[in-house]
């Protein structure tokens, strides 16, 4: 194919008026409750250099971030999530601020993939990161923020799963198996076909023991059904500490009320490598990808200075929430937006008249191009503009207000106009 | 009420026939096969729709199906994020490395270097190739890789084969097998959460027929 300077690049995009207006709903009221939950939002670079991006993250990720050099032949990237580059933040500018330090954003991130079925190659991310505590509280707090949020956008059926990271490596670590069985095994459990997992468990001689917590585990759905499992806490130590966390964001959970929504799934696994603790994913029934997810990662921040920071956080897909809204049946409101021409003949009297009508919180555009009447309502009609005041030499004398949508003509001041439109 | 579960079986080819017979078992009959359209079935809790062997692992990865039967080896060559509920079993082939009969190649490590492989799965040869060190060139061809060779297109193919018959047939050896393969029903992440009572009726279903 030639290229032609119409062309954009492979997964990116346009967004129309109506789109971005979709978009900003759902940004304005992500910002809200982020905001109303004591979270504060921080922007960084969309270029940082590749040693901070690539920080904890794993090299499936590295290896879809636009990279390119500076011009001091530094390698750079666009950021392609943002909890590196928070974490950088948290290192340079907030490791003495009291902690938890509750922070958000909503920017866009890129990802080179070879399809852009599951999303474009340049994306927007709302997330909050509740950084500087390790408790099941902080883990109860962020899945419920999640769930809140989600419902505050409209979603109706909202659904999270949770995962643990560190009870399935501690886990992984316990069979003593290769890394490629340990592969294997991930695999299996991903497939949820109990007849294999049985079946390869067999084959690599798994003690019964292991071979039932594996087994508990995998048809667990239920945060609570974690409890029945027993792991022998002088053999697995930290597995059990990691049930026993899971329970505790459990009962976290009664107390926000969402415990009916959450749900538990052995198999979980982020694509992003930095996690420790606790993940989750959420999702509509409606959408076949999460609309978003996180978890604990208690690792990462360290990495970059030299004191150990725990923290959590999420991340959700804006575009993803927006498919499930449709997919919902969503009709976004549109609320205060009725839109006033103004024409005249008079020009200062044209110009002091949309002023007092923005004065007055409506938009009001004034009339450039210098057409006549029925063309200039022929305009307002396909410009979706609801009001044309034909004014005189003066603001404060009566003028004509045509009604577009029901084709009539009122003398009225702009005064009395703006009363009884509730201006 | 819950929406309907879709399942995908492939439109043409082998795995065809089997699937849309082992849905017969599990008692769903597909009510009436229009082309790319969503087909009823006799069970109003599943629709059906015919799609491209290939795309089917895609199409549950993103939802657009929630339910698909195919093979083992293309959920891999896609790298498709599924579940993988259940192995029906019947399909069942494997992923080789061939060469022409008469070829000096005998083995893997007879292949020279930057040896050209003609085939229709590149991701799942370039990882064996890559496991093994060896450097070759990948052509992705669509279908019919057995005439490769044959036509000088590339010494080595890497492709399916369930009886051998159509290897034979083109005077091709197997050098090397790179994976066994079979039918499965793969599963939408998402759909399994929301519809698994449902899901696991089918399977049991399914189950009950493969032990017969």
């Amino acid at each position: 194919m030639t290229f032609t300077r119409l062309q954009i690049l492979k997964g990116t995009r346009d967004y129309l008026p109506p789109e971005v207006e979709r978009h900003r709903y759902v940004e304005h009221k992500l910002r809200e409750i982020f905001k109303l939950w004591g979270y504060q939002e921080i922007r960084s670079p969309t270029i940082e250099f590749i040693e901070t991006l690539s920080t904890g993250v794993g090299p499936e990720l590295v290896d879809g971030m636009f990279k390119f050099q500076d011009f001091n032949g530094k390698i750079v990237s666009l950021r392609a999530e943002m909890t590196a580059p928070v974490a950088r933040i948290v290192t340079t500018h907030m490791l003495s601020a009291p902690k938890p330090i509750r922070l958000f954003y909503i920017c866009n991130v890129f990802r080179y993939s070879p399809s852009y079925f599951e999303r474009g190659r340049e994306f927007w991310q709302a997330g909050v990161e509740l950084i500087g505590c390790n408790t099941p509280e902080a883990d109860g707090e962020v899945i419920s923020l999640l769930i809140s949020s989600l419902r505050k956008l409209g979603l109706k059926e909202v659904r999270i799963d949770v995962g643990h990271a560190g009870l399935l490596k501690n886990l992984l670590k316990a069979t003593g198996l290769s890394k490629e069985k340990k592969v294997n095994l991930l695999g299996l459990l991903g497939y949820r076909d109990e007849e294999q997992l049985e079946k390869f468990m067999d084959q690599n001689n798994f003690s019964s023991e292991l071979r039932e917590v594996f087994l508990q585990l995998s048809r667990s759905r239920r945060l609570e059904d974690v409890s029945s499992v027993s792991v022998d806490p002088s053999k697995y130590g930290k597995a059990e500490n990691c049930l026993r966390a899971l329970l505790e964001v459990k009962d976290i959970l009664v107390d926000y009320g969402v415990e009916n929504v959450v749900f538990f799934d052995f198999s979980l696994i982020r694509k992003i490598e930095y996690y420790t603790g606790i993940v989750f994913e959420a999702s509509v029934p409606n959408l076949g990808l999460p609309l978003g997810g996180g978890g604990r990662y208690d690792n990462l921040i360290e990495k970059f200075g030299t004191v150990k920071v725990p923290a959590t956080g999420f991340a959700m897909e804006t575009e993803k929430c927006l498919q499930a809204l449709s997919a919902q049946g969503f009709q976004l409101q549109e609320g205060n937006k009725i839109k006033i021409l103004v024409t005249s003949r008079f020009r200062s009297a044209a110009v002091k008249a949309v002023s007092v009508i923005r004065d007055a919180g409506v938009t009001a555009v004034l009339d450039v191009a210098k057409r006549d009447e029925k063309e200039t309502i022929g305009y307002a009609k396909l410009g979706e503009i609801d009001y044309v005041v034909f004014l005189g030499s003066s603001v404060n004398k009566p003028a004509t207000i045509y009604d577009t949508r029901l084709d009539t003509a009122t003398d009225l001041t702009l005064k009395v106009f703006l009363q009884r439109i509730g201006g | 009420m819950k929406r309907k579960i879709r399942i995908a079986i492939p439109s043409k080819g082998r795995l065809r026939q089997p699937s849309i017979q082992a849905l017969q078992y599990a008692g769903i009959n597909i009510l009436e096969e229009k082309r790319a359209y969503i087909s009823e079935t006799s069970d109003p809790r599943f629709e059906a729709v015919f799609a491209r062997t290939f795309d089917v692992p895609i199409y549950v990865q993103y939802g657009a199906v929630d339910l698909g039967m195919t093979g083992h080896d293309i959920v891999l060559e896609r790298e498709a994020d599924v579940h993988e509920l259940l192995d029906l079993g019947f399909r069942k082939c494997q992923l080789v490395v061939a060469v022409l009969e008469n070829s000096t190649i005998c083995s893997i490590n007879d292949i020279p270097a930057v040896e050209r492989v003609a085939t229709e799965y590149p991701n799942l040869s370039r990882k064996y190739f890559e496991s093994l060190r060896k450097q070759v060139e990948i052509l992705t061809v669509r279908g019919a890789a057995e005439l490769a060779p044959k036509l000088g297109l590339a010494q080595i193919i890497v492709d399916i084969s369930e009886t051998g018959e159509t290897l034979r047939k083109n005077n091709l050896k197997v050098i090397a097998t790179i994976l066994d393969s079979s039918c499965r029903v793969a599963c939408n992440k998402i759909a399994y959460r929301i519809f698994e009572s449902e899901i696991n009726e089918l399977l049991d279903k399914l189950r009950r027929h493969l032990t017969k």
